[in-house]
């Protein structure tokens, strides 16, 4: 079933594209710097996704276990982070660097909204689902018009991605829903890339740490064994 | 240690210099497998185990909607925390799959054959003590999962016998509530000490009955750079999950927070988890799985009298082809488990345990007899 909704969401981005993207979009990032053994983030995609995150996705969702002093990790100082911060607001008050990702609008206000459903924390969404970070985003680009058989629930909306096709979230993202200071084009295709991109950082921010001493743990450790072995033929070596 | 060192402490603490000079000097058999060393490997892993658990109980929350915030914590704020408990986590994966391994190992030598009954018994005794604690450091993350796992086990518990349910109330601390993460924290520590105790009776209940071997060699420089090798094959395997793949299989639902309004659909365990999860979802009704699960661990206590041969002669080859086609029938249930309920798979899963019992109380003591000619 996993990989049924897999397929759905391959052979439907593409059909999602034609309706809203420009003729000259070819992008399909289907890879993440992050992914395989040894993949490490791409700090540009993160702070690109970051942005996304912040402009769209905050309006309703939380991260609440990360804090803003956390995205040094994306490759910025604290000046630029404390920059980068200065404009949002939680509760009418400016944030600082100890706060947590928190979502603009009140839970119940936006369960309201949004026909009852409570935009859910993203602080572990994409290491909670199957393959999150391609689910996250097929999810974001598997917005189509529902199917002639298909009767939609009031206030909900079809999406090839989510299981069961009815999510309770309108389309969050849109062409230059955002501006990327690096000049990134910001496609709807682009924004979900980035913003998977982010939240999978979000989810798992150690990844780097982890594989960077994970590789020397290992090259150690092989070394280590190879003389114990030598070690061991050499002591054996008279009991035959 | 310097020379006066020693000295000074064999005239002060006579007994420590002792046990040290004799265990260096044991004779041991010179022929043992690499194999061999999984005891103390298994000694070792809990031993670390114990030790990152101590250190991750300094930031653990044993309640009810705090426990998981209190990891994600551990995972992100505290120093190394994420390192502390993919040690811990990857350690249970190292340690079952040793535990599983050396049964395999025993059943296939046949080492649970008189004299070797008590071994054996221990052997199990400390897989039925590690599914325990394993289960209830799995019901700690307080887990999308784990937090609908523990109600559907405690509600269960609730509907036993008495006696059965004393024995319950006093692990789970009866019907969840504010304090049942506390009760299993303290239960996940405590029946740790006993398995340590319960694989000290093991090693010394299998010195007993070692026979004294022809040619010997003594534990050090030997045995020690022999272990030292399977170790570092040991160690260089966990270091590789510690670092990719921390996860190994995990629910990805276990890393989402506990939400008493939603019964995932997926509520596979971990893998350690899949035998005893398949077997207590085999029969229908609350105490099907309870009988399913205590049969189940009857007949491999069982072993040592089920087995027909002679004494002192070798596993056969049809016995020893057996006991791989069971292990693949294990492995083939997990799976099966894991894949969720289905129409196809409870008739699977039948098939599955029936050929484990079939293996137990038919197979064996035929294959076992005929070698007895």
């Amino acid at each position: 079933m996993k990989f049924g909704i897999f397929a759905a969401a391959l052979l439907a981005a593409p059909l999602g594209f034609g309706a809203t993207a420009h003729a000259e979009d070819t992008l399909v990032p289907l890879h993440w710097q992050s992914q395989g053994t040894f993949g490490s983030y791409d700090q540009a995609a993160l702070q690109r996704g970051f942005l996304v995150y912040q402009t769209v996705c905050a309006s309703c969702h939380s991260a609440s276990a990360v804090h803003y002093r956390d995205l040094t990790a994306l490759g910025l100082t604290t000046e630029q982070v404390a920059d980068l911060i200065a404009n949002i607001k939680q509760d009418n008050q400016p944030v600082t660097l100890n706060s947590r990702l928190i979502g603009a609008l009140p839970k119940a206000q936006a369960a309201a909204t949004f026909g009852g459903a409570i935009p859910p924390d993203l602080s572990n969404m994409v290491a909670a689902r199957p393959k999150g970070v391609a689910y996250v985003y097929h999810l974001l680009t598997g917005y189509q018009p529902a199917p002639a058989d298909v009767t939609l629930m009031a206030k909900h909306y079809y999406n090839a991605a989510y299981p069961g096709n009815q999510i309770a979230m309108p389309a969050p993202l849109t062409d230059n829903a955002v501006t990327y200071a690096d000049g990134t084009k910001a496609t709807t295709a682009q924004e979900a890339s980035d913003v998977a991109a982010f939240l999978s950082w979000v989810s798992d921010p150690n990844l780097d740490a982890r594989r960077q001493i994970g590789l020397r743990a290992v090259i150690f450790l092989i070394f280590l064994t190879l003389l114990a072995i030598a070690t061991k033929r050499k002591i054996w070596r008279d009991v035959g | 240690m310097s020379d006066q060192t020693k000295t000074w402490l064999g005239s002060r603490l006579p007994i420590a210099h002792n046990i040290g000079n004799q265990l260096s000097r044991k004779p041991l058999a010179a022929n043992q497998p690499y194999l061999a060393a999984l005891g103390m490997l298994i000694t070792a892993t809990l031993l670390f185990l114990v030790l990152s658990g101590v250190v991750l109980s300094a930031y653990y929350v044993a309640a009810e909607h705090r426990a998981f915030q209190s990891i994600q914590l551990i995972m992100r704020d505290v120093n190394d925390g994420w390192l502390i408990r993919s040690f811990h986590a990857t350690g249970t994966t190292m340690l079952f799959a040793a535990v599983y391994l050396a049964i395999f190992r025993a059943l296939v030598t046949g080492s649970y054959r008189l004299p070797g009954e008590l071994v054996w018994s221990l052997k199990l005794v400390f897989l039925l003590l590690m599914l325990l604690v394993g289960y209830l450091g799995y019901a700690m993350q307080d887990s999308a999962v784990s937090y609908w796992s523990l109600h559907g086990v405690v509600q269960t518990g609730a509907g036993l016998a008495s006696f059965p349910a004393n024995i319950f109330n006093w692990v789970f601390g009866g019907p969840a509530g504010p304090g049942t993460l506390t009760r299993l924290a303290v239960m996940h520590g405590l029946l740790t000490f006993i398995a340590l105790g319960v694989l000290a009776l093991h090693y010394f209940a299998k010195q007993a009955i070692t026979p004294p071997a022809e040619k010997t060699v003594p534990l050090h420089p030997y045995y020690t750079s022999h272990h030292f090798v399977a170790a570092g094959v040991y160690v260089l395997l966990f270091a590789v999950l510690v670092f990719f793949a921390p996860h190994l299989g995990e629910n990805p639902l276990n890393q989402a927070p506990a939400n008493p309004l939603l019964v995932p659909a997926v509520t596979t365990p971990p893998w350690y988890l899949l035998p005893a999860t398949a077997l207590t979802h085999a029969l229908p009704g609350t105490n099907g799985g309870i009988i399913a699960f205590i049969a189940a661990f009857a007949v491999l206590f069982g072993m040592p009298w089920l087995d027909r041969s002679a004494p002192g002669a070798r596993p056969g080859f049809l016995y020893k082809l057996l006991v791989v086609v069971l292990a693949l029938d294990v492995i083939a249930l997990c799976l099966v488990a894991a894949a969720g309920p289905s129409t196809i798979n409870a008739v699977l899963t039948i098939v599955f345990i029936g050929w484990y019992f079939l293996h137990f109380l038919v197979l064996t003591p035929l294959a076992t007899a005929r070698e007895l000619n």
